[in-house]
């Protein structure tokens, strides 16, 4: 659906490009996260598809088409969902959805179900007639939401749709948008929570420094392919399994080995059981995001 | 009419109508302004107005020309002239209470000597007294003193024409009063270098100008509204969905400018008809339809240009904190310069050189060009034509910023 090929932009006046031979493929109908550290050039790449930002070497496309001629064909093709609470604090929620449905040139029947549309997706219904000023934290959440959805978008850019709400709000905010694909619009979806991306998104990219670090299906990315085991005790390992089998402590009762196969896995069961060393949990092969994260951007920290 | 367009009108509405403190600066202020101003400055546009000095007349004649003399001075009527006192004592402590700066006594005698020179037939003439407060300005004292013998003049010819008519046997109207309507009003002409031209009144300078002021604060609500856009990242949502800078700006100028003339309405009517509840005279609107088009035309231009001054104010500035104070200093500067607050007639040529300067001294010209020039249309296309430049300038500003702004963002 979009096909990103070999985009870099540099700022006026920048020592670096924000984005540097930027190659990315996101499918139709899922959702796709884009994750990175602070300048990593997730919000460059963001503003680019959302026509914010001119043109930049490297070409986009959109359904086949160049990303511009897209735009022109269709304005309402893709929407943004900024990071910011990107409405007018001093009107309504309602007042709010039908400015944003004008502005997206829609009037009279069809504005008034897009708007009601909306208002039902995110829950909005006891609060319309309220200022936006005067909502809490995950009813503007939503209510920025709706906007983005109010042009039935084929594309909808999420940036950081999460921040500041409680964990009902994030629960239904997530739930909403993973059941989008399935209405017809493709998600991208940037945060820096990596349960959120690791519950919703089926395919993700990490960028840093302008540059993709790894992409493709969430669960290719977290397949290790190396037999690394990680695993919680109810007490320290012995210093003897230790020594033999190279675990480096990574928490006080937690451990990482490389075993030479997962058939060594039982031999290694069996040793703990014997020093009456309970196993509390255990994984082999698979990493979380977050560790995989870590590992490709370092730990350094970037602000 | 674009839906788009109609949409962001009605936005810029409901937003203005919420912004209560903008409105009242851009309502309230002028009006408390114009009240003041025309009341604090209403003898200073008016050469021969009334001068806060009062005076008292001692009759000690009490004749049918010491009472002549009296009718004189009040057809004056620039001193302020309190009841009769009987003696010159009277008169005298009235000056000391401070009830009274003035005090003019009309010896006995008066009138049965009033065309005898003093010594001509052998007696003394004695001569008129004038008691005066010594802290009253010399400037004052003179004048007073030149009113007195200006009336003294035209109850001496009042009673030669008199005495001439009888001598030739001339009819005389029994009963009629032998005041005469001497030609001795004068009407003060304003010399200025580029025409001849009646001064304003104090409410003729203040409606306009106030107004003018009031126009260009339309900064502070634009720039909050405009501000707030900028800061949520609303302005790049509506990019997103392909709304053009142009359209936006398109947006704000109507309302605004439907405000601008909602206050310019107001101010008239605070001109007409509260300002006389104060005692000072009521503004006079023109009263032809083509003369009315053209003072409207030129409130209209002055909209433009405020309204576009305000959307490049909001342009530059980061904050609302920015935009108040860059805006409100910058149009007191231009409202100081421009003969706002200081009429330009006043002040010396090198100042109204510098005045020319100032846009809010262009749309003062045209609504005095209309207001006491009766100007047509092809005169007041100088100030309007420069106040619909500045406004194209400014907006092209307003415009060339955001752009360069998008291209830096960072």
């Amino acid at each position: 659906m979009l096909s990103i090929d070999s985009v870099s932009y540099r700022y006026r006046a920048a020592a670096h490009p924000a984005l540097s031979d930027v190659s990315l493929s996101v499918p139709a109908g899922g959702v796709y996260g884009l994750l990175g550290p602070n300048g990593a050039g997730k919000t460059t790449l963001i503003s680019l598809l959302a026509g914010l930002l001119p043109s930049s070497t490297g070409s986009i496309f959109l359904n086949g088409r160049p990303l511009a001629e897209a735009r022109t064909a269709n304005p309402r093709a893709i929407a943004l969902v900024p990071q910011d609470y990107a409405f007018y604090p001093m009107l309504s929620v309602s007042e709010n959805l039908r400015f944003f449905g004008g502005a997206l040139g829609l009037g009279g029947g069809e504005l008034k179900a897009r708007v009601d549309t909306a208002i039902a997706f995110a829950r909005l219904e006891q609060v319309v007639g309220k200022r936006a000023e005067q909502l809490s934290g995950g009813l503007r959440r939503r209510l920025n939401l709706a906007i983005g959805l109010l042009g039935r978008p084929q594309l909808l850019l999420l940036d950081e749709p999460t921040v500041g709400v409680d964990p009902q709000s994030r629960h239904f905010l997530l739930e909403s948008i993973a059941a989008l694909p399935a209405a017809g619009t493709t998600v991208i979806y940037t945060s820096h929570y990596m349960e959120e991306v690791e519950a919703i998104c089926q395919r993700i990219a990490i960028i840093d420094q302008g540059r993709v670090l790894v992409e493709g299906t969430l669960d290719d990315i977290l397949h290790s392919p190396e037999p690394v085991l990680e695993l919680h005790l109810e007490q320290p390992m012995p210093a003897a399994i230790a020594a033999r089998y190279q675990a480096i402590a990574t928490t006080p009762l937690g451990y990482r080995l490389q075993l030479g196969s997962s058939a060594e896995l039982p031999r290694l069961l069996d040793d703990l059981a014997a020093a009456g060393c309970a196993v509390r949990d255990l994984s082999l092969g698979q990493h979380n995001l977050e560790q995989v994260f870590m590992r490709l951007t370092q730990r350094s920290l970037r602000d | 009419m674009s839906p788009r367009l109609l949409a962001l009108w009605l936005k810029e509405s409901i937003a203005l109508s919420r912004d209560r403190h903008g409105l009242l600066a851009l309502f309230i202020m002028p009006t408390i302004f114009i009240l003041v101003m025309t009341m604090a400055l209403r003898d200073a546009f008016t050469p021969g107005a009334t001068i806060d000095a009062a005076y008292v007349i001692v009759d000690l004649d009490r004749s049918p020309h010491s009472q002549a003399m009296a009718r004189r001075l009040d057809k004056a009527a620039t001193f302020h002239r309190q009841a009769d006192v009987a003696d010159a004592d009277t008169a005298r402590q009235g000056i000391l209470d401070r009830h009274h700066a003035l005090a003019l006594v009309l010896p006995k005698g008066f009138g049965e000597r009033l065309l005898t020179p003093a010594g001509a037939d052998g007696q003394a003439t004695e001569p008129l007294q004038l008691l005066l407060d010594p802290t009253l300005s010399p400037a004052l004292q003179l004048a007073f003193r030149n009113q007195v013998m200006a009336a003294l003049g035209a109850v001496r010819a009042d009673e030669l024409t008199q005495r001439a008519g009888k001598l030739f046997g001339l009819p005389l109207v029994p009963g009629k009063s032998a005041d005469k309507d001497w030609p001795d009003e004068i009407h003060s002409v304003a010399v200025r270098s580029d025409q001849s031209a009646r001064l304003p009144s104090s409410v003729q300078q203040n409606v306009p100008a106030w107004l003018i002021f009031a126009m260009f604060f339309v900064v502070i609500p634009v720039s909050s509204i405009f501000i707030i856009e900028r800061q949520q990242g609303t302005l790049q949502r509506l990019r997103a969905i392909g709304v053009p800078f142009r359209l936006i700006l398109a947006g704000k100028l109507l309302p605004f400018f439907v405000l601008n003339q909602v206050q310019a309405f107001a101010m008239v009517l605070v001109g007409m008809f509260v300002v006389p509840l104060f005692g000072s005279e009521a503004l006079e609107m023109p009263a032809t339809l083509p003369l009315l088009i053209n003072w409207w035309l030129v409130a209209a231009a002055v909209s433009l240009a405020a309204v576009a001054w305000a959307l490049l104010i909001a342009s530059l500035a980061r904050t609302s904190e920015q935009a108040t104070i860059v805006g409100g200093v910058g149009n007191i500067l231009m409202g100081a310069i421009g003969g706002i607050m200081v009429p330009k007639f006043v002040m010396p040529a090198g100042m109204q050189a510098i005045a020319e300067l100032s846009p809010m001294a262009w749309g003062l010209e045209g609504f005095h060009s209309v207001m006491l020039r009766h100007a047509g249309f092809a005169e007041l296309l100088p100030p309007i034509g420069k106040l619909l430049a500045f406004a194209i300038l400014s907006l092209l500003a307003a415009i060339w910023l955001n752009h360069r702004a998008l291209t830096n963002r960072s």
